[in-house]
């Protein structure tokens, strides 16, 4: 990944030639236009998911209609417009899917993109970027030449290239005069390259090499890809991009000196901006589902109390102490805001990297036009290296964010000098807890296991020196791009696309990327043995000791771990009855009475959860066309519908009114009383 | 109730952190820690150190009351208690027993407990103490099976249990064996019904000496192989802290899970917090007649039928590229998960490919397990060992819980350290080291400058040095906290007003500017021009935060109906700027409550929508 791919304008036209020659290929190989629908499909995907704001038109070449503006006197023919500038959504994903197909025109391409250039309206300031992904199999005419590479430099457009086939074999080739048997030096694999290039082709490309050179003559060519490349770059997500905020403040040491600086988040935790939203499962409506808090007092009753009559208040241990918003505003710690000040400056190793707090680093640089504040920053960050010192320092964003303190470590680099921040722990925020001395006869390694775990070491090392002396390491953490995102992403575009399918399973680069790297696997194989040899492991099978109900019953298996529970503290008194009752887990068909009963009081399931178990198991009764079971299911089902039976479980009032218990028992309710009447009569 | 109600209150929380990190560390909650200060206060406890030292008494009361406020601020559901035994009067629930005073009964630490115990500090202090009080013969069977009834007449479920005895006779009954059997015996009861007694033994003349009779009343220590009471007496109020901190906070794990190294070899570890974030606690709401706390509910119904909707009547969605994205709750959760919760071996690497500045998140601490994978102690030791002596750390692949997605984590070895008294200073293990993704890091430009000259960077180390300080990690407490802590103090002990805290992460600028002298003044010569001005560029740029009236000064920003249609047909909304959008639902009569970019966003357009 060595060459940024498609950089990012603003503004972006996608140009794909789907002329006749596109859909022909060797056999056995894959036609060059449907490895440019894919790069298309793939690289809108990621715009979409990227929440990119770039506009981004689509425009294809040699179609058998034509729709584009300039579309007068039989010029610009076989060129139609799909799509307007706009932002890239799933319309456009679907457009692509099923209007993007092989036609049977051709167009001069090259000449095609002045057209472009000129018919996409782009608003001011926009810089706009043409795409071009082609085959280059049509008769460009080089006459033109001059006339392009003057518009499109007028127009300030940029260019990018898609070819079926590399553009430095061509070179090759050439030099090897000839170019038939010389194919196997870059894999002969590649498609398009095994049969040659036609004159067209070769003519094409020596345009293009003149007008990349000519519009920028030391990266133009690195803007030309293959369809294979641009595949495989593509395969993933792209990861989040932010705009860095500047952070302008100024560093202080004492009152009178002070140097400007300029933050920037360097490194942070990255979250996405989106959340799941709940929507009514019928409707799939956001609207329809409204969420309503209600505050109820301790009582009995649970009486319910209006918001506007409650008021603030904090523990203070066991006391609880009413304070108003407006006092706790008026009280509360406040500070000059916005602030960098040295409080002093500390030996590097006595700052431990396993207290770093907060989820970020912060660079620090002098403003970009400061050349003073340079040269005093610089000053600064040299003489804390060359002292292997750091600076402590209050750190405060601005007004209304609480002040950290943090150290500022000098980082200096080939191309650049910045410091580092990086907030550090309060008083408060440790943990001291200390452990067993491992320095322990009965936990002493010996000679033979250090020396197994010796090996075990060197053989897993990911990071090597090769021939050169070079530190090669094989799994850079920091390259990955964040499983959840990528794996998100997937499913909803599957979802998007696909609706009604099952989700897909996890992409294969994924799951190689987040793996031990098969070298290292295959070599680690042997040591990894002699470590299970010279260790004897062993599992000790645990007695869960009965603790609380509430643990024994736990959560119910089927609730996802995501989900913790909150164990009220009423829980914490000691019921030997729920023990009594056995571990009931579910409502069973045996006595489901009993099972709804015991559920409801252990409380190890959501109520409603059990209300449907129940009702499911009285449906699956009912289908059971046998008339004792039948009469079960009414004893059940009156019984348990009525009201006294949950007032007197532990279950509240008001939970119950939340399930209607009736309302899906109701049918099967009359269904009972047919069946029993029958049964009467007979 | 609970667990219905818990449910509800769940899902919200859910929501809030959806994507959300390990934020708080979720103890599992299994019943209250409990803490019992057993207090000497024979007559020896009072006498004051030459030097005018404050006395034994005293710096357990200092020691007290920095356990109480601290308790109160990191654990206020913990109990504690402060009994007084070799006092002259007595006071126990049954008044059972003599010479034994029980002055904090278990229970939440309070500001008037604290109050209290402040109260018995320094010289008033001792005078307090010997009207309450007084000074009587010492039982420490009659004290210790006091403590055991405090114990017992507790209702709710205890998980931890700890008793604490200070104390600087290592002989309290002077050699009177019956005393010394009975008080042996109820250590060993009290051990028994899983309470640890420590011994928190301070200076006394001629040095205190456990084996004579402590040995026998404390709870052996976890390590056995140790002592345990090799530990010097503690002198120094300091000490005693540190001392009592360390023990006084039970240890949990966030996490136990393997550490597997390959196919089959699987070692336990537990998972432990270095430093969690304190923050102020989350308001209560009470009701405002009664002040009595109430509870919320929050309810999830249909709007239209106004029926309420379970669980499974509502799904979860997202919108991209101009579409609504359904999945099934459960769904949502499966694509959460990768792998079962583990620490997964990916390789070593040289500590120096360690790079500072990749940090997000707090780092976590991990030790063996033995009891869930016998030998899991032996390997960790070896790899603690080895790791240290080869100077490398283990990538690996961490998931802490189930549906999880993985982190990456540098596992850095740390050795044990002990201070001159053989307290334990750093816990041997290694540190979790949490590694960013790509996604995490960004792509800055770096501007560039002329690199300092000698002359400039030596001035700047001669200011340096003059800065110097020894860093400590409990140096800094969070101000912000303390004055919250401060303000319900005093409202809740009706004080005039709240006592004033000391701002430690302030920058004691006149100190600095007195040692630094001239030095500032030279530096600048030497780096900057004398027409520039560090201080007034950015001032003059613009007022953000600083002027009140800063948004009458700002232009209206409306924005015609058509050009916003537009840009939400054209998905190009994003474009706008906050200030922009929030006019927008302005002249829209769009009520938001949120200030965020995309909600502003996904408010527009529902109401352009309709």
């Amino acid at each position: 990944m060595s060459r940024p791919l498609l950089k990012i304008y603003e503004t972006l036209v996608l140009c794909m030639d789907v002329g006749f020659s596109m859909s022909n290929s060797p056999p056995g190989e894959e036609p060059p236009f449907d490895q440019a629908k894919k790069v298309i499909q793939k690289f809108v995907q990621r715009q979409v998911f990227s929440e990119s704001k770039d506009e981004m038109a689509l425009v294809l070449f040699g179609t058998d209609a034509t729709k584009n503006p300039l579309d007068q006197d039989g010029q610009y023919q076989h060129i139609t417009v799909r799509r307007q500038l706009m932002a890239p959504d799933f319309e456009l994903l679907e457009e692509i899917e099923n209007h993007v197909r092989p036609e049977s025109q051709q167009t001069d391409c090259i000449f095609s993109l002045v057209a472009v250039g000129l018919f996409i309206q782009v608003k001011k300031y926009d810089r706009l970027n043409i795409v071009l992904l082609t085959d280059l199999s049509t008769q460009v005419s080089s006459d033109n030449l001059d006339v392009i590479i003057g518009n499109l430099g007028k127009l300030g457009i940029t260019l990018q290239f898609f070819f079926p086939f590399p553009m430095e074999e061509e070179e090759h080739n050439e030099e090897g005069g000839g170019g038939d048997g010389d194919g196997d030096r870059r894999g002969s694999s590649r498609p398009g390259v095994g049969k040659g290039l036609s004159r067209e082709q070769k003519q094409g490309l020596e345009m293009v090499r003149d007008i990349m050179l000519s519009l920028d003559e030391d990266e133009g060519l690195d803007q030309v890809y293959t369809f294979s490349e641009a595949i495989e770059q593509l395969f993933m997500f792209k990861h989040i991009e932010r705009r860095p905020m500047a952070w302008p403040c100024q560093l202080t040491i004492g009152s009178s000196l002070s140097i400007r600086i300029v933050g920037y988040k360097a490194v942070t935790d990255e979250k996405l901006k989106k959340m799941w939203i709940t929507v009514d499962a019928q409707t799939s409506k956001r609207d329809d589902v409204k969420r309503e808090t209600v505050y109820c007092l301790d009582d009995d009753n649970e009486t319910e109390v209006q918001k506007d009559d409650t008021i603030q208040g904090f523990r203070y241990g066991s006391d609880i102490v009413p304070f108003s918003k407006v006092d706790q505003e008026q009280m509360k710690y406040k500070h000059d805001g916005k602030c960098f000040a040295v409080l002093g400056f500390t030996k590097h190793d006595s700052i431990h990297r396993h207290l770093f707090m907060g989820s970020q680093t912060i660079k620090m640089f002098a403003p970009k036009d400061d050349e003073h504040a340079g040269v005093a920053l610089s000053a600064l960050i040299q003489a804390l290296d060359k002292l292997n010192m750091v600076a402590i320092v209050r750190y405060a964003y601005d007004r209304r964010c609480n002040p950290q303190v943090g150290a500022a470590f000098p980082c200096i680099k080939q191309t650049y000098e910045c410091l580092v921040y990086v907030q550090l722990p309060f008083m408060e925020d440790l943990r001291q807890f200390s452990f067993p001395s491992l320095e322990n006869k009965k936990f002493t390694p010996s000679e033979s296991q250090l020396a197994a775990v010796d090996s075990l070491i060197d053989s897993m090392m990911l990071v090597e020196e090769d021939e050169n002396g070079q530190k090669e390491d094989m799994y850079k953490v920091h390259e990955i791009p964040n499983p959840a995102f990528q794996r998100l992403f997937q499913c909803l575009h599957h979802r998007a696309v696909n609706p009604g399918t099952p989700l897909p399973t996890m992409e294969q680069w994924l799951k190689d990327a987040l793996e031990r790297p098969s070298a290292i696997s295959e070599r680690c194989q042997a040591p990894l043995e002699e470590m299970k040899r010279k260790f004897p492991l062993k599992a000790v099978e645990k007695k869960k000791e009965l603790k609380t109900g509430a643990q024994i019953f736990g959560k119910g298996s089927a609730e996802p771990d995501a989900k913790k529970s909150k164990v009220d503290e009423e829980e914490e008194e000691f019921n030997l009855a729920k023990i009594s009752e056995g571990n009931v887990t579910s409502v069973g068909s045996v006595d489901p009475a009993r099972d709804f009963r015991s559920l409801i009081n252990q409380k190890s399931l959501p109520f409603g959860e059990v209300c449907q178990q129940l009702t499911h198991r009285i449906e699956q009764l009912l289908s059971n066309r046998s008339t004792h079971y039948y009469m079960k299911c009414i004893t059940y089902a009156i019984t348990l519908i009525s009201k006294d039976e949950v007032e007197g479980s532990t279950v509240s009032k008001d939970d119950a009114n939340q399930v209607s218990l009736r309302k899906p028992l109701e049918p099967y309710l009359n269904h009972c009383e047919l069946v029993k009447n029958a049964f009467l009569r007979v | 109730m609970a667990e219905w109600n818990a449910f509800y209150q769940n899902e919200e929380a859910d929501e809030e952190q959806e994507e959300g990190e390990e934020s708080a560390v979720n103890y599992k909650v299994t019943g209250r820690d409990s803490l019992v200060f057993l207090v000497d206060a024979s007559k020896e406890m009072f006498i004051k150190g030459e030097d005018g030292e404050p006395s034994n008494f005293d710096i357990t009361m200092q020691c007290v009351r920095s356990v109480y406020t601290s308790k109160i601020i990191s654990s206020h559901r913990d109990l504690v208690a402060l009994v007084f035994y070799g006092t002259e009067k007595s006071k126990n629930p049954r008044n059972s027993f003599k010479h034994v005073y029980v002055y904090h009964d278990l229970d939440e630490p309070g500001a008037k407990r604290v109050q209290d115990v402040e109260a018995l500090r320094g010289e008033r202090g001792a005078r307090l103490a010997a009207d309450t009080m007084g000074s009587g013969e010492v039982s420490l069977g009659d004290a210790l099976w006091c403590c055991s009834n405090l114990y017992s007449d507790i209702k709710l479920r205890l998980s931890h249990k700890r008793l604490m005895i200070f104390t600087c006779m290592d002989q309290p009954h002077g050699g009177d064996s019956t005393k010394d059997r009975q008080a042996r015996t109820k250590a060993g009861d009290l051990k028994e019904t899983g309470v640890v007694i420590d011994l928190m033994h301070l200076m006394k003349p001629g040095g205190f000496d456990v084996s004579l009779f402590f040995c026998d009343i404390v709870s052996p220590p976890e390590d056995e192989s140790e002592l345990g009471l090799q530990v010097e007496p503690c002198g120094k109020l300091d000490d005693l802290q540190k001392r009592v901190q360390a023990k006084q906070q039970k240890k949990r794990a966030m996490a136990r899970v393997n550490l597997c190294l390959g196919e089959g070899m699987n070692v336990a570890v537990g998972v432990y917090a270095n430093a969690v974030t304190a923050r102020k606690p989350s308001a209560i709401r009470l009701y405002r007649e009664t002040n009595e706390p109430v509870h919320s509910k929050t309810r999830t119904f249909h709007t239209q039928t106004g029926s309420l909707l379970l669980p499974s009547e509502t799904r979860k969605a997202q919108v991209y590229g101009n579409r609504q994205i359904v999945m099934e709750k459960d769904e949502v959760d499966t694509i959460k998960k990768f792998y079962d919760p583990e620490i997964f071996l990916i390789g070593f690497k040289p500590m120096e490919k360690l790079k500072l500045h990749h940090h997000i998140r707090p780092s976590v601490l991990l030790y063996p397990e033995e009891q869930q994978v016998t030998g899991s102690s032996c390997v960790f030791a070896a790899l603690l060992k080895k790791c240290t002596e080869k100077k490398v750390f283990a990538v690996c692949r961490y998931t802490p819980r189930r549906n999880y997605p993985p982190r990456f984590v540098a596992l850095v070895p740390q050795r044990e350290e002990v201070d001159e008294s053989n307290v334990q200073v750093t816990p041997p293990g290694f540190n979790a080291i949490f590694l960013p993704f790509a996604d995490d890091i960004r792509k800055l430009d770096t501007p560039q400058f002329p690199t300092a000259s000698d002359v400039q960077v030596d001035k700047m180390k001669e200011i340096i040095t003059k800065m110097r300080f020894k860093y400590r990690s409990d140096a800094f407490e969070n101000p912000v906290i303390q004055q919250h802590y401060r303000n319900l103090e005093a409202l809740a002990l009706d004080m005039l007003a709240p006592e004033s805290i000391e701002d430690f992460i302030m920058p004691k600028v006149e100190q600095i500017d007195r040692r630094l002298g001239p030095l500032v003044d030279e530096f600048k010569e030497l780096v900057y021009p004398a027409s520039y001005n560090p201080d007034s560029k950015p001032a003059a740029k613009r007022k953000t935060a600083d002027a009140g009236g800063g948004d009458e000064k700002k232009p209206k920003v409306e924005i015609p109906e058509a050009e916003l249609r537009a840009h939400i047909k054209n998905g190009t909304l994003g474009k706008l700027t906050v200030p922009v959008l929030k006019e927008a639902c302005k002249q829209f009569g769009i009520r938001t409550t949120g200030t965020k970019k995309q909600e502003l966003m996904d408010a527009l357009i529902a109401q352009m929508a309709k």
